[in-house]
């Protein structure tokens, strides 16, 4: 086990009786790669503005190596930030605005102020535009850059002052989809590289399981679990983080005993157990777990209501008594034609019964909850505004 | 058709353009003039500039105003952007409502902005020397200075006053287009917020920061109104000084440095122009995306800050000398604050008294003996010496505003002609020392009329009508039609003075007026456009110089004859420097050389008597007796005029009802 590095305890955030954090407690071990993930406004930004000292917690405490340090301000952490619009100085060139934390005396350990000499900058910043692959960029405006550049420079600025934790606040939220793939591969890589712990703000799940060591998900300025990408994608705590991380199809279902759990009034094997008997349950089948059957086979009967193709593997819509569920196969079944699935009892996935029950993982709004999850930019539009007051 | 609405069009931009430069270019055109005249060009000359650097009062007011100007933009410009900074942090709420309240000035008339802070400093004086003399009562270790005065001081915070919110009004747009997260950035870089606006947000804001002070120091330089309320007796700027010599002549000079102040603010409009033209510029570039890596342009580019700074150092050095040696001068133990008018010293005089006493002159200019009066009366004043007229000196002796003077320190007033002393307004010559003397009368052009002009009824004669210039002064007017009338210029019968301004306005609907005027007289006259004016001795003699056509007369009824005396305020804190100037100026070499520059009659009898000789000796020629008899009126003809008296109130209100009346 890594050693600790930051906790958070009992952090409540308030703005005019607003509570934006409730309760948040938090651990981060040195090396991680911890990503606060979920929706617009569920106050993962504010956790980390508490992490990077830009906000003071209204109670609770924030501690790096076991110190309290909320009234330290963001300039004595060992804490460095890359902002969601990378917030580059416009007025230097890349070389400069990477060397800008160089430049700046900091405090030694006898209170002497420490100024680093011109070619010890000028290593440091060398070496960190290499590790960003931006060697030869130096002389460059940074308003002449592209987007991932211009985020490559914001990662590099950070990253030169050798910082603790490096903070990213939605750093490849203005990238397009394919730049935002190389630049995940390109974070991990740069994490691994330096060996620094990375906290990660997102809300998109698919960035959070590809890059993190850890996911926090959070809805409503609380933590609803903490996990490894396989714990939350396997094991979600309720309705919200199963449907939130990866599509699932959430079914009212009574757990009838140890290893059995009923659905449409069938019972089905499954591997969970440590439920009362006949504890009313959220059961979760993740579309991929779906095996489609010929209709006599099946351990389940229904209509193909809609087929999308998605390059890999066709999206279709299945409705079973009047419930809508997502599958997903490489096989085609036609719109109209019935069919029937059989389900392993790993499929299954029993989770107690939550407050965020019955709203989600019923797929009769397929296509407008399709329309949402695509379309990112709106989101971070929403977020802007939000900012603003 | 099209061609032809083009063609119109055109005309029309271009006549737009030429009335808005149409006057400046004329004023700069004349500025190049030999001669004094803005009628005729007499040749091109840089006369008016060289005289320009030798005018002490002018050039002293060059400097305060550039002093005032540079301070009140430094320090407006630092506040404003922080003030700007406060603004962006706010809420909306708050922000919108102190962003209307900053506006609020702006729109605000200056004459109200200049009102109000003469009466605050007036009040916040007022408590100040209560709180001086309990202060000084109650402990005898520091000694606070009895009193304070406007001047340099209360001008530079009015000036920064109003340049505050217009430095706000420009910086707050850059700031709100400015990333909201790069003072984040930068302090979650190692700086504190100071470091981080310092080496962020200033650059970012450079553009707004520096129009703010481009508009504030313009503003500055041109402002008026506000510096007239503020600026007490020790402070003079430009355009103050340039309004103070409108009483008399307005001087060649003025063109010469209007020509020069037109330049400089074309000069900075030009730069902010190209400053905004190249930003643009940038922008596009950057936009453009492409990229260039010169390595010796970036390495010109690392010195060109450094010179910057250098150059700002130096400038800030510059004005800290500046303001210091400013200090030190104005510092000098024993000072004399001096109000006259415009044009009327040799200011070579101002230089010999201050290298014989030590004393240091502030000399000032006011455009009116009524202005003159309320400045003094609102307690915005700290004059010592003042050179009213006799009818206000009257006024001022009535109201108890004058001190008595201590004759033992000024031997030369035994110089001045005893018909000069004991006049009517000073009865037992207790607080005046005559500084000049002329006479009101009628100026004609000999070309255009058939025979010499002798009586006023010439002034209301339909014979001359549209010829005529009368004066646009209430006082003189009516005096012109009493005489005209056989009546007495100071009476105080309602029935005469009705009768009298009856005469004027028959005269105004007969159409003999061409206009009422004053300083139009010089042009109007010298341009041979009028053939009879009403106006002053000295005065022709300046109009003579440029055409030898006009006559002075003074009419077989009489006329008015006037005396500018010297006097020292009753709150005068330099009464003993002030007889000092007073004794000086009595002399009779002080006297021969304001003789010379104004052609005012002298009171000295000394220097009545030799002025010819001096004349002789300075120009090499005889003075011609007429124009000897022009600046010092014959016994004679004086003996037929008469002085104006201070009238009762109730007369002074009929005066006003029936100038209104007239509707001129």
């Amino acid at each position: 086990m890594s050693k600790e590095l930051i906790r958070l305890v009992d952090c409540v955030m308030a703005f005019d009786e607003e509570v934006v954090l409730n309760d948040i407690n938090l651990c981060i071990n040195d090396r991680e790669f911890l990503t606060l993930l979920g929706p617009s406004g569920c106050g993962k930004t504010t956790t980390l503005r508490l992490i990077g000292g830009f906000q003071k917690p209204t109670s609770g405490d924030v501690l790096f190596n076991g110190v309290r340090v909320n009234d330290v301000p963001p300039h004595k952490r060992e804490v460095n930030t890359v902002f969601q619009k990378y917030a580059l100085f416009p007025h230097l060139n890349v070389y400069e605005n990477v060397a800008f934390g160089l430049r700046i005396p900091k405090k030694g350990e006898h209170g002497k102020k420490i100024k680093l000499s011109e070619q010890e900058i000028d290593a440091r910043v060398t070496e960190m535009l290499r590790v960003v692959n931006l060697t030869g960029f130096e002389k460059r405006s940074v308003s002449a850059l592209s987007g991932g550049q211009q985020q490559r420079v914001a990662i590099a600025r950070a990253l030169v002052n050798r910082p603790k934790v490096l903070l990213l606040d939605e750093p490849l939220g203005a990238l397009d989809l394919r730049l935002r793939k190389d630049m995940q591969i390109e974070l991990k890589r740069i994490q691994q590289e330096t060996g620094i712990t990375f906290i990660y703000v997102t809300h998109d799940q698919e960035e959070a399981l590809a890059m993190s060591d850890t996911i926090v998900v959070m809805d409503a300025g609380r933590i609803l679990q903490i996990g490894t990408p396989t714990d939350i994608y396997n094991e979600p705590e309720n309705a919200f983080v199963a449907d939130f991380i990866g599509e699932s199809n959430i079914i009212d279902g009574i757990m009838r005993e140890d290893g059995v759990v009923e659905i449409f009034n069938r019972r089905f094997k499954c591997l969970d157990s440590g439920f009362d008997k006949d504890e009313p349950v959220d059961v979760v089948i993740r579309p991929e777990d779906v095996d489609i059957v010929a209709e006599d086979q099946g351990q389940l009967k229904g209509t193909v209501t809609n087929v999308t193709f998605k390059g890999m593997q066709y999206d279709i819509i299945v409705d079973f008594y009047g419930f809508k569920w997502l599958i997903q196969t490489t096989d085609l079944s036609p719109v109209g034609s019935r069919i029937g699935i059989k389900i392993d009892p790993d499929g299954f996935h029993v989770m107690k019964k939550s407050e965020y029950s019955g709203m989600f993982g019923d797929y009769s709004s397929y296509s407008e909850e399709y329309d949402e999850i695509g379309d990112a930019s709106l989101e971070l539009v929403e977020e802007d505004a939000g900012d603003e007051e | 058709m099209k061609k032809q609405r083009h063609f119109k069009s055109r005309l029309f931009m271009a006549l737009v353009f030429l009335f808005l430069y149409a006057p400046i270019f004329i004023l700069i055109f004349f500025s190049f003039n030999s001669g004094t005249s803005s009628m005729v060009f007499q040749g091109f000359s840089l006369h008016w500039y060289s005289e320009l650097l030798h005018n002490r009062i002018i050039m002293q007011s060059v400097y305060t105003t550039l002093l005032v100007s540079i301070l009140a933009t430094i320090i407006s410009t630092v506040a404003g952007t922080f003030a700007a900074v406060g603004f962006h942090a706010l809420r909306k709420r708050p922000r919108e409502v102190l962003t209307t309240v900053n506006n609020i000035p702006m729109m605000n008339a200056d004459i109200v902005t200049g009102v109000s802070l003469c009466l605050l400093f007036v009040v916040l004086f007022g408590f100040y020397e209560s709180f001086a003399a309990w202060f000084n009562g109650v402990q005898g270790l520091i000694t606070l200075p009895k009193q304070l005065n406007m001047g340099f001081g209360t001008l530079l915070i009015a000036h920064i006053c109003f340049n505050i919110p217009y430095v706000i009004l420009s910086v707050g747009p850059k700031l709100r287009q400015m990333d909201k997260n790069l003072i984040d950035a930068a302090q979650d870089l190692g700086c504190t917020w100071m470091q981080a606006f310092v080496k962020v947000v200033i650059p970012e804001i450079k553009p707004g920061i520096i129009s703010g002070a481009l508009i504030a120091f313009t503003m500055s330089v041109d402002d008026f109104v506000i510096s007239y309320f503020t600026a007490g007796s020790s402070a003079s700027t430009l355009a103050m000084t340039i309004y103070g010599m409108t009483k008399k002549r307005v001087s060649p000079q003025i063109n010469a440095v209007s020509t020069l102040l037109f330049v400089t603010v074309l000069i900075l409009l030009v730069i902010v122009n190209l400053r905004e033209a190249s930003e643009e510029k940038s922008a596009k570039r950057r936009t453009a995306a492409k990229i260039y890596a010169h390595r010796s342009e970036s390495r010109n580019r690392r010195i060109a800050p450094v010179l910057q700074r250098v150059g700002a150092a130096v400038l800030i050095c510059a004005i800290i000398a500046g303001t210091v040696f400013a200090g030190h001068v104005g510092k000098s133990e024993r000072v004399v604050n001096v109000c006259s008018w415009g044009e009327y010293i040799d200011e070579d005089l101002i230089d010999e008294f201050e290298a014989q006493t030590g004393i240091t002159v502030n000399y000032q200019t006011a455009e009116s003996n009524e202005a003159l009066y309320s400045l003094i009366e609102m307690g915005g004043a700290d004059f010592d010496v003042i050179v009213p007229s006799d009818y206000m000196i009257e006024r001022l002796i009535a109201e108890d505003l004058l001190a008595e003077l201590d004759y033992s320190n000024i031997p030369n007033f035994e110089l001045i002609d005893p018909r000069f002393k004991n006049l009517a307004y000073d009865p037992e010559n207790l607080y005046t020392v005559p500084y000049t003397w002329s006479t009101l009368g009628i100026i004609y052009n000999t070309a255009m009329v058939d025979e010499p002009i002798t009586s006023w009824d010439a002034m209301f004669d339909p014979k001359y009508a549209g010829q005529v210039l009368m004066i646009n002064n209430s006082r003189d007017a009516l005096a012109a039609a009493l005489f005209s009338l056989g009546y007495d210029i100071n009476t105080t019968d309602e029935a005469k003075l009705r009768e009298a301004s009856a005469l004027l306005a028959e005269a105004k609907s007969a159409g003999v007026y061409q206009a009422f005027v004053m300083d139009q007289v010089y042009q109007k006259m010298e341009g041979g456009n009028a053939a009879i004016a009403v106006y002053y001795a000295g005065d022709y003699l300046t109009m003579l110089e440029n055409n030898e056509d006009l006559a002075y007369v003074i009419p077989d009824e009489g006329s008015n004859w006037f005396v500018d005396a010297m006097c020292v305020l009753k709150s005068a804190q330099h009464k003993e420097e002030a007889e000092a100037w007073i004794n000086f100026i009595a002399s009779t070499e002080s006297n021969l050389a304001n003789m010379d520059y104004i052609w005012y009659g002298s009171p000295n009898i000394e220097a009545m008597e030799q002025y010819p000789d001096y004349y002789y000796e300075l120009y090499e020629e005889e003075i011609d007796q007429e124009t000897l008899d022009i600046i010092i009126t014959p016994a004679d003809t004086l003996e037929r005029c008469q002085m104006y008296r201070n009238l009762p109130a109730k007369t002074l209100a009929l005066y006003n009802e029936l100038w209104t009346d007239l509707g001129v």
